[in-house]
């Protein structure tokens, strides 16, 4: 569980600093991009957590700015460091995201089919 | 970068556009953040805004305060201040000496006025043992800093939870402030005329009482 939790926790900070590195966004905004992507469980308030945990690593930075629908909203901006460490989850996980979902993949449809028969 | 008092009042103007349901659960998430003394209280008020301004524009889209909390707000508060940065002990220290000049300040402009009016109705004895008041100071001040944190403690335990347990807490509050005064009423009572007797004049008593509050302001000020 722990490990699940620590891979989930990996996963959510690279998403969340490539949607940041895209465009500067606020937090509503963000997790409305979460979403649309079609990451399904990820609620609303998830991204907070994820959100402190990266400015403290100083991966990401925020600053005030007016938004389109008129009010001060707090926009965050990937730094220099963020950049490198998304770059390096990026390659790490593309090393590994191929491989691991057709294994997995494989897992699944074995289980179809012995179901099936 | 905007003042923590600014996000503070922003905050809570801006509550006002919340429903009722959304309100009272953002309320207990804020409580329970506010009244955790380990985080820096500067990030913590810049998250309660970030908070409150996305449950306001989810709310606007038929959202509520569960799809952002989840369903258990405690552990969401509890992963939220486990990712804060933590309080710089140097604030603590300074947060500290301002409360303390501010409660021994209260206490002597209170006693500037009794021994102001007192006289006045009635035969009333104005010399104070500097040794005694030192002790009572002493006492108000470790039961103070204390007090705040059991007093937190109790806010604490009491936020997430059904409206017919809260009465409780008000039991419980009242219990250890009645406990606290008659830790202090007693001490007064035990270690009376200890050390040199001294007079000192009303009027001077409430100065050095104005002195020590505007004390605890500019160190609450330098703090923050």
């Amino acid at each position: 569980m722990a490990l699940r939790s620590q891979l989930l926790k990996g996963v959510l900070d690279a998403c969340v600093m490539a949607v940041v590195e895209e465009q500067p966004v606020y937090g509503y905004e963000l997790s409305q991009k979460l979403q649309a992507i079609g990451l399904p469980d990820i609620s609303d308030g998830t991204i907070y957590p994820v959100l402190l945990r990266l400015q403290k690593n100083g991966f990401i930075r925020s600053e005030m700015r007016p938004s389109a629908s008129g009010p001060n909203r707090k926009y965050y901006f990937l730094t220099d460091s963020g950049k490198t460490e998304l770059e390096q989850i990026a390659s790490e996980w593309l090393q590994i995201a191929k491989p691991v979902s057709q294994l997995l993949k494989r897992g699944v449809e074995d289980e179809k089919n012995n179901g099936t028969n | 970068m905007r003042k923590t008092t600014e996000l503070i009042k922003e905050n809570n103007h801006k509550r006002d556009y919340l429903n009722a349901e959304n309100e009272k659960v953002y309320e207990e998430l804020l409580l329970y953040i506010r009244t955790d003394l380990r985080v820096d209280e500067h990030a913590a008020e810049e998250l309660l805004m970030d908070l409150l301004d996305h449950l306001v524009e989810a709310q606007e889209n038929g959202k509520d305060a569960a799809d952002l909390f989840g369903d258990s707000p405690k552990a969401y508060a509890d992963e939220l201040i486990e990712n804060l940065p933590s309080q710089k002990r140097r604030n603590i220290y300074w947060l500290a000496v301002s409360g303390m000049a501010g409660l021994v300040g209260w206490f002597a402009i209170t006693y500037g006025i009794i021994n102001a009016v007192f006289p006045l109705f009635t035969a009333w004895d104005s010399d104070v043992a500097v040794g005694s008041i030192l002790m009572i100071l002493l006492a108000a001040s470790l039961i103070g800093l204390i007090g705040t944190k059991i007093f937190f403690k109790i806010i604490r335990s009491s936020v997430f939870k059904p409206k017919d347990q809260q009465w409780k807490v008000y039991v419980k509050g009242g219990l250890f402030g009645t406990a606290g005064f008659v830790i202090i009423l007693g001490i007064a009572f035990l270690f009376d005329g200890i050390g040199p007797v001294i007079h000192v004049a009303w009027w001077a008593v409430i100065l050095i009482g104005i002195v020590l509050l505007a004390i605890s302001k500019g160190v609450g000020w330098l703090s923050n």
